[in-house]
């Protein structure tokens, strides 16, 4: 990744702050992981380090805020230059009044 | 395309023609799709990912930096690019939602597009698997997860996923594994199978029953020990450990149960741990559709009832693949073909003589790669040990953090089936819908003797299936920050 040439076909994104290289067609995670950051978000209830499970869009672990819409799955999401990602941290999901745990039936 | 295939009939398109979805490209949806289209009959196909192939088949996100040998996955792109004039193919998009009250069937897709409804005539579900991981300590520090992951970090993103790897777990594909992460000069520093090699001897005469796969695997078996990585059979993950991320696991010889002897366990300095114990058969698309399940053995312990074209309990529903019963990507693909048959012969393209004549040779080499799977099967067969790995304070749902020692409280009270455990403890009711800790969860339970398999119940998925915007809902904007639709997060709907 050091040469010239490879990097002219990079594109690049911000995560929390810092510009990040990737290769056009990475996924979000994919990128983050290739330079060094495996740790996606904070969980809500002990705020541990989450990242890249199953690679498939089935675990939900990864998800992160991009251009400020949360829960967004990393492993699916391509990265776009000029993109925006943070590291979700706690139940970033906004609770529409109106759907309170429900009755069971 | 058609017309330089002058044995191809002519596309139906009179407005006869019954409308055919098929959700899932991988080897089972794409087999149905061209077993239809070489017939003449148009589909639909709705698929995650940009470029068909499912996981098995994955196209490269990210240009490989040496040419790859074209698979099986390239072969059948090519097929489906033929009938290109009577598929169409909804990339990038995911169901959310099937219904199928009065004879009808409605299925809510999500795409780039916003929202929109299918109403198929026939309706095929080819979902795939996903890897199936039992809770142990350390399980949900980044820097853990699972083979298929590695494998979509090397093959699809370009990306290495480790520098000192161990594949850990159970089955053929941690081999598979291994060998990509060693072809690209990963230090895959060993590979953990819990089943001991004086067990995997005598399972030896079902896997004679297809001496090629046998073969295949013996290559592989080969090719590990050519790349020098270390074997250690008998041996289980029992800890992962680190400060915010993996930095060593913990590793125990095992019995023929797979109890770990903590007594002799050694940690291992690694930064990436891969590890998987088999497939889970997706059944999220069946469960909403209302499809009848089968209990099995096997991870995830149900598959759906199928008559023997791949038909479910739901008429104009049909399934097949990996989804339908985790078997591999060439079973898949016959499966998928013999549902494509079985939907022509419903829809009067295809006489029942002539359709017996062609499903004969699919049925046949089923029936043979299926005694090779039982062998397999039997190999990797989940053992009790695995249950017991998770200590009090071990996250059991990654979802909603709920530990061990919760769930165990819960269990005690009487809560012994998936549902009542989902209501005393909330296990399941995160986004990934009870995908990752309910089957776990309900082995435990057959495991620990509180429960049979058929009590502790089906597993139950809500509507939307993935979580969608509130834009994408109402078709505005799909895009439209902060308006998330939250019924996949906090209500629950068990049925």
């Amino acid at each position: 990744m050091s040469t010239t040439s490879l990097r002219s076909e990079m594109i690049q994104f911000e995560f929390e702050g810092q510009q990040v290289l990737a290769r056009p067609g990475q996924s979000v995670a994919a990128a983050l992981w290739a330079v060094g950051i495996p740790d996606l978000r904070l969980t809500p209830e002990t705020q541990a380090p989450r990242g890249y499970f199953c690679g498939m869009g089935v675990c939900f672990d990864c998800l992160v805020t991009i251009d400020g819409r949360p829960n967004c799955q990393a492993c699916l999401v391509p990265v776009a230059a000029g993109m925006i990602v943070s590291r979700q941290t706690g139940r970033a999901s906004l609770l529409p009044p109106d759907s309170e745990p429900g009755d069971v039936s | 395309m058609s017309a330089s295939q002058p044995t191809s009939p002519a596309t139906i398109d009179d407005g006869s023609a019954p409308r055919i979805v098929i959700i899932g490209a991988g080897p089972a949806g794409m087999g149905t799709a061209i077993t239809l289209a070489e017939r003449g009959l148009p589909v639909t196909i709705v698929d995650q990912n940009p470029i068909p192939g499912g996981q098995i088949y994955r196209y490269p996100a990210v240009p490989p930096v040496r040419p790859r040998t074209p698979d099986r996955g390239s072969a059948l792109r090519v097929l489906l690019d033929d009938h290109s004039e009577r598929i169409t193919l909804l990339s990038g998009h995911q169901v959310t939602n099937i219904e199928t009250a009065d004879a009808e069937r409605r299925v809510s897709v999500c795409g780039p597009g916003g929202l929109r409804t299918l109403q198929p005539d026939q309706l095929v579900l080819a979902p795939g698997a996903y890897e199936y991981v039992p809770p142990f300590p350390g399980w949900t520090l980044p820097g853990v997860m699972t083979p298929g992951a590695a494998q979509q970090l090397v093959k699809s993103q370009g990306v290495a996923p480790g520098r000192r790897v161990l594949l850990a777990g159970t089955g053929p594909f941690l081999l598979v594994v291994a060998l990509a992460l060693h072809e690209v000069g990963v230090e895959v520093i060993g590979i953990a199978d819990t089943v001991r090699r004086r067990d995997a001897f005598w399972k030896l005469p079902s896997l004679l029953s297809d001496g090629k796969l046998l073969k295949q695997g013996f290559d592989y078996l080969a090719g590990v020990r050519k790349a020098g990585i270390p074997l250690l059979t008998g041996r289980i993950v029992t800890r992962a450990e680190g400060r915010g991320r993996l930095q060593q696991v913990v590793l125990a010889p095992c019995d023929s149960d797979w109890i770990p002897d903590h007594d002799r366990s050694a940690p291992m300095k690694v930064d990436t741990l891969c590890v998987g114990y088999g497939f889970v058969p997706r059944l999220g698309l069946a469960r909403l559709a209302g499809c009848e399940l089968t209990p099995t053995n096997l991870p995830g312990g149900w598959i759906p009832t199928t008559d023997p074209w791949g038909q479910t309990s739901v008429p104009g529903v049909w399934t097949a693949g990996d989804g339908a019963g985790v078997a591999g990507a060439i079973v898949a693909e016959l499966a998928g073909q013999l549902v494509g048959l079985g939907i022509l012969s419903r829809c009067g393209v295809l006489e029942p003589g002539e359709v017996e004549r062609l499903a004969d040779p699919i049925r046949d080499r089923l029936r043979q790669l299926g005694r090779f799977r039982s062998g397999l099967d039997e190999l990797a067969e989940l053992k009790p040990g695995l249950s017991g790995l998770a200590s009090t304070d071990t996250v059991v749902c990654r979802c909603e953090e709920i530990t061990r020692e919760t769930v165990d409280t819960a269990i005690e009270a009487g809560n012994t089936s998936l549902r009542s455990l989902k209501m005393a403890t909330r296990l399941g009711m995160g986004p990934c819908q009870g995908r990752m800790c309910q089957p776990a969860c309900a082995r435990r339970l057959v495991d620990i003797g509180c429960s049979t398999a058929e009590a502790v119940g089906r597993p139950a998925f809500r509507p939307p299936l993935v979580p969608v915007t509130v834009g994408q809902v109402a078709g505005i904007d799909a895009t439209a920050p902060e308006d998330l639709v939250d019924d996949a997060w906090e209500t629950d709907d068990v049925s």
